[in-house]
């Protein structure tokens, strides 16, 4: 069954200027996204700084208000709730984060961090959250005996795994993964990636996850949506989207990933792509990537590409779309174009 | 033997803090020449920074200190060098970049200026000979309309661009080493493969030796003609690229191979982590460092310090089986030793 | 940490002719990080603001200036105990001793001499130092509450509350503060004088620079995950600016209205010296300042130790506030 369904979800960040601050323009975030996300699937949300995965998943969570657009969750309608209401979504969708050091409170233990969404949602008697927290802690690889210190106590991978606990204790249907193991060193890393699939399985839980490592989204993700300046550019099932993308960015992104295989690594012939990202404040005219495309025609400036179905379960936006787009090996230089303004970039 | 560009023998660095002695740098031992491009890999409280830094004196002291071996560079030694002996060799024969290019370069400053200040200090250049050579150096580093750029703030330079704007000031005085500390870890994919491939293009053109410290395997597959995998501040193992990848010596880097999703699978499986944790620098395991976590470890391991030793001509490891017959990546996976 | 282990650490310093070194560290991020790793198990259960104390401790002069703070509260607190016993009440003038005592020096029974009106300095001093610590206390408080509220509301919420609250504190803030409390206090009638007014102008002027520093201060914490995934729990605002804002916001605000203390007794004295503050027969040590004055050729005593009552208290509180500073500004910067 589908649990989220996203319809042309926008946000825009107003920018304001002069006395009497009137938005004088709009970092456009993000701009008409729409997905849909099967109970118990994980959906790998992908793209470099700026492409506003994270602003998707927070929009989601209601953490941020979106611009327009509706997000259906399980039924309801979540844009348009308040309130109570409002609070008790919440129970349902939770979320990771990135930052291991910023996400927890470093004046509470971690007991008190575990606990609090009990105590938002006055759920049990104060033994009962006790025996929960122990509960949940265990759960998560650590030691239930430590609820009673502090978060510096501990190491990056642990705090993730705190922050972990702490997303579990309403027993949420949905979890938003916002880059949860991108600040871990890499064999903390597959620690926490095995916790969540493991995880996965014991609770029914589904995630979204936001990442900009590759590797990392095609291990954990059942299907993947790749993003690129507020717009999702390709979707289809992790095979397909590594194996055949269709989209020139998408392909451009997996040849730039650096593998772990120095025979690959000097045989592969690479898409480098030139210059760097437009601004979201003033984005390209017609496709948005075709300031940096390779095979970019007149069409593509004047008209916006829609994001069609090109292969069954498989959708790309882009009029050329096809099994690997760009034939490589045609010596693209690495000749910087001119860049559009200078960037600011976000995440 | 011929004489290395540089030569890092059995560099020892620790921290005298309130908590105890932190062993941040515990016996590095590695050759770098000319031309070479040499990957520091390593996971935070590795050490690998940390002993770049040192090497350049960049390090407080108090409370860091060297207490063992030394850094010769072009054999003179770098760690007893004064203080004004050692500034003119940093930015001028021995150059170094940083990981977060927002805030390496200094704001109120113009670009063109920041980038000419090594030459006017080091070649004692007028700042308008420096602005002309930082000109120069934009274009070779890849930034279009270098002449009008050149007067940017950074803040109106992007971060792949601002990243350039670092390469090109250390390369300002044509170093022989340019040290570059996770350098592309805060940039996109996409900028950080533009990156990559500038420091190849710029070494075949200077040939200058580069040092790249990162965690990110990949990168050092890339770019790297040999590599130093450090743990707990010391060596584990030293090799050539295709050594060090496909005949990997030592178990913690067997752990690093596994822990990796693979690239290009058709079949999902399970990543095997490294159980545990790095350990406490103040506190490290006796013997070898990476005993509590390994799943080969015997007795002798949790006792005796394995030395770093060469193995196999220029492939060195310090574990007590490396070389052993059987003891390689693929055999012991398939014996089944589970972590 | 068990005892042992600490002198251990402490020989090993010694040895290597170490100081405290945790000040030293360069920001950037390869050292913090290696360093993130010392010894889980060994920081176990050290909680952040006892982290602080500790520090404070270690900084000899926070902790004489707290202990002379101690001394003088103590001090005032039990005034009547002690003072009318030995050194006669000063709060009342005895007409038989007045004119006999009057003007003395330093003796064994008058520790610092006696006023024009015969009545005993030390005495007076100690009952001024009660005046003193009122008026610092309660106009901080005043300035704290208001301050702290002000500017919790403008942090969180931003935009034109945010406006609104700002341009009100700026408007404040362009006072000049002593004229403005002259104004205030000529306003009131003369029979309402005295401390209350003193208290009140002092505290309704001191709250725009609290209101400035907290409103930084939470702006920049609001920026951590750590709120956010409160307010994704479905924390209310009250309980996000409560729970997760205030305790990691508040460090700067208690450095400062520390400082302030000082600053509230040296206002008062100020007050009191123009004669717009307390008014006799309460004591304060401005006002001895001030009727002093004209005797100083006589018995410069009279000017001199209620000025060193202000001095020596004001700059124990400055010192404190300075030690709390750098006790936790490593914190800040974990």
């Amino acid at each position: 069954m589908t649990l989220l369904t996203v319809n042309d979800l926008v946000k825009h960040f107003p920018i304001k200027s002069g006395l009497l601050q009137r938005q004088t323009g709009a970092v456009q975030a993000v701009d008409g996204v729409s997905f849909s996300l099967e109970k118990g699937e994980t959906l790998g949300l992908v793209g470099e700084s700026g492409c506003g995965k994270s602003t998707t998943g927070r929009c989601i969570m209601r953490l941020i208000e979106p611009t327009s657009g509706h997000v259906d969750f399980d039924g309801v309608d979540v844009t348009s709730l308040r309130g109570a209401e409002l609070k008790a979504f919440r129970r349902d969708v939770q979320i990771i984060f990135q930052d291991p050091y910023a996400s927890l409170n470093p004046r509470m233990t971690i007991g008190e961090i575990v606990a609090e969404p009990l105590v938002i949602h006055k759920s049990g008697t104060r033994a009962e959250r006790t025996l929960r927290v122990k509960e949940l802690l265990e759960i998560v690889g650590l030691n239930p005996e430590h609820g009673n210190r502090y978060p510096h106590e501990f190491s990056g991978g642990q705090r993730q795994r705190i922050g972990i606990a702490r997303a579990l204790s309403l027993r949420p249907k949905l979890i938003v993964c916002d880059e949860p193991v991108s600040a871990l060193d890499v064999s903390i890393q597959a620690q926490v990636l095995n916790l969540l699939d493991q995880l996965q399985d014991e609770f029914d839980l589904t995630y979204l996850f936001i990442a900009h490592d590759l590797s990392v989204v095609q291990h954990i993700s059942d299907r993947v949506a790749v993003m690129y300046l507020g717009k999702i550019v390709e979707v289809s099932g992790w095979r397909d989207l590594y194996a055949r993308p269709h989209h020139p960015y998408t392909q451009s992104l997996l040849s730039a990933v650096p593998v772990p295989d120095p025979e690959v690594q000097r045989t592969r012939a690479r898409i480098l792509l030139p210059g760097d990202p437009p601004s979201p404040v003033n984005p390209p005219s017609g496709c948005r990537f075709h300031t940096r495309c390779p095979i970019a025609q007149t069409i593509c400036a004047e008209k916006e590409p829609e994001l069609r179905e090109v292969v069954s379960g498989h959708w790309a936006s882009c009029h050329f779309a096809a099994v690997n787009p760009v034939p490589v090996g045609d010596g693209l230089g690495s000749e910087p174009s001119e860049p559009s303004e200078p960037v600011a970039v976000l995440d | 033997m011929a004489d290395h560009l540089l030569e890092v023998k059995d560099l020892r660095m620790h921290f005298y803090t309130r908590d105890g002695i932190v062993k941040a740098v515990d016996g590095v031992t590695y050759t770098l020449d000319k031309g070479e491009t040499l990957g520091v890999v390593g996971e935070s409280g590795s050490g690998k920074s940390v002993h770049a830094l040192t090497m350049m004196q960049l390090i407080p002291m108090p409370p860091g200190r060297v207490v063992g071996g030394d850094v010769l560079f072009k054999g003179r030694s770098l760690v007893k060098m004064k203080d004004d002996e050692i500034r003119k060799i940093r930015g001028n024969d021995i150059t170094m970049i940083f990981q977060d290019p927002m805030t390496s370069l200094n704001p109120v400053y113009r670009i063109g200026r920041q980038i000419g200040e090594p030459l006017v200090i080091h070649k004692g250049m007028s700042r308008a000979d420096a602005e002309k050579r930082a000109i120069e150096l934009l274009r070779l580093v890849g930034i279009p309309n270098p002449e009008d750029r050149v007067r940017d703030y950074p803040h109106q330079f992007s971060g792949g661009m601002r990243q350039r704007a670092m390469i090109a000031m250390a390369l300002a005085c044509d170093p022989d080493i340019l040290i570059a500390d996770e350098p592309t870890t805060a940039l996109d994919v996409t900028i950080q493969a533009q990156i990559i491939e500038l420091m190849l293009e710029i070494q075949k053109r200077t040939g200058n030796a580069i040092i790249m410290i990162t965690h990110d395997l990949g990168v050092v597959a890339d770019i790297a003609d040999r590599i130093l995998v450090m743990y707990a501040g010391r060596p584990v193992e030293f090799g050539t690229t295709d050594e060090v990848f496909y005949r990997p010596l030592h178990p913690y880097t067997w752990g690093l191979m596994d822990s990796i999703p693979a690239h290009d699978m058709t079949e999902k499986s399970e990543l095997c982590p490294i159980k545990g944790q790095p350990p406490s620098l103040i506190d490290v395991p006796a013997g070898c460092a990476f005993s509590p976590r390994c799943p080969y470890a015997k007795e002798r391991c949790f006792v005796e310090e394995p030395p770093f030793r060469t193995i196999d001509g220029t492939h060195a490891a310090s574990c007590h089986f490396a070389g052993d017959p059987g003891f390689t990546h693929a055999e012991m996976t398939r014996a089944g030793v589970s972590a | 940490m068990s005892p042992r282990k600490r002198s251990n650490e402490t020989r090993r310093n010694e040895e290597h002719g170490v100081k405290d070194s945790r000040a030293g560290f360069p920001a950037g991020p390869p050292v913090s990080e290696e360093l993130a790793h010392i010894g889980h198990d060994e920081l176990a259960g050290r909680t952040l603001m006892g982290d602080a104390l500790r520090r404070l401790g270690r900084n000899k002069l926070a902790v004489a200036a707290l202990v002379w703070i101690l001394i003088v509260i103590l001090a005032a607190i039990t005034a009547d105990l002690w003072v009318p016993h030995f050194f006669g009440d000063p709060r009342t003038i005895n007409s038989v001793t007045a004119a006999a005592n009057r003007l003395q020096g330093p003796t064994s029974h008058h520790l610092m001499g006696t006023d024009e009106l015969g009545r005993d300095i030390f005495g007076r001093v100690i009952y001024g130092a009660r005046t003193s610590l009122v008026v610092g206390f309660t106009a901080v408080a005043i300035s704290l509450t208001i301050g702290l509220i002000l500017a919790a509301v403008a942090g969180f919420y931003g935009k034109w509350i945010d406006t609104i609250i700002m341009r009100i504190t700026d408007i404040f803030l362009a006072f000049p503060y002593i004229l403005f409390s002259i104004l205030i206090l000529a306003i009131v009638p003369p029979e309402a004088r005295g401390i209350g007014p003193v208290i009140l102008a002092i505290g309704l002027l001191g709250w725009p620079t609290f209101a400035r520093l907290y409103r930084g201060s939470v702006l920049s914490v609001k920026e951590n995950d750590y709120v956010d995934a409160g307010r994704a729990l479905g924390a209310s605002d009250v309980r996000l600016m409560f729970r997760h804002i205030a305790p990691n916001a508040i460090a700067p605000v208690i450095v400062y209205a520390t400082m302030s203390i000082g600053g509230a007794i040296l206002t008062e004295a100020a007050l009191s010296f123009l004669g717009l503050g307390i008014q006799p027969p309460a004591i304060s040590w401005g006002k001895m300042i001030e009727s002093g004055r004209g005797y100083l050729i006589v018995n410069p005593g009279l000017v001199f130790w209620p000025g060193m009552a202000i001095l020596s208290t004001v700059l124990a509180f400055t010192l404190l506030g300075d030690g709390v500073r750098d006790a936790i500004d490593v914190k800040m910067k974990d």
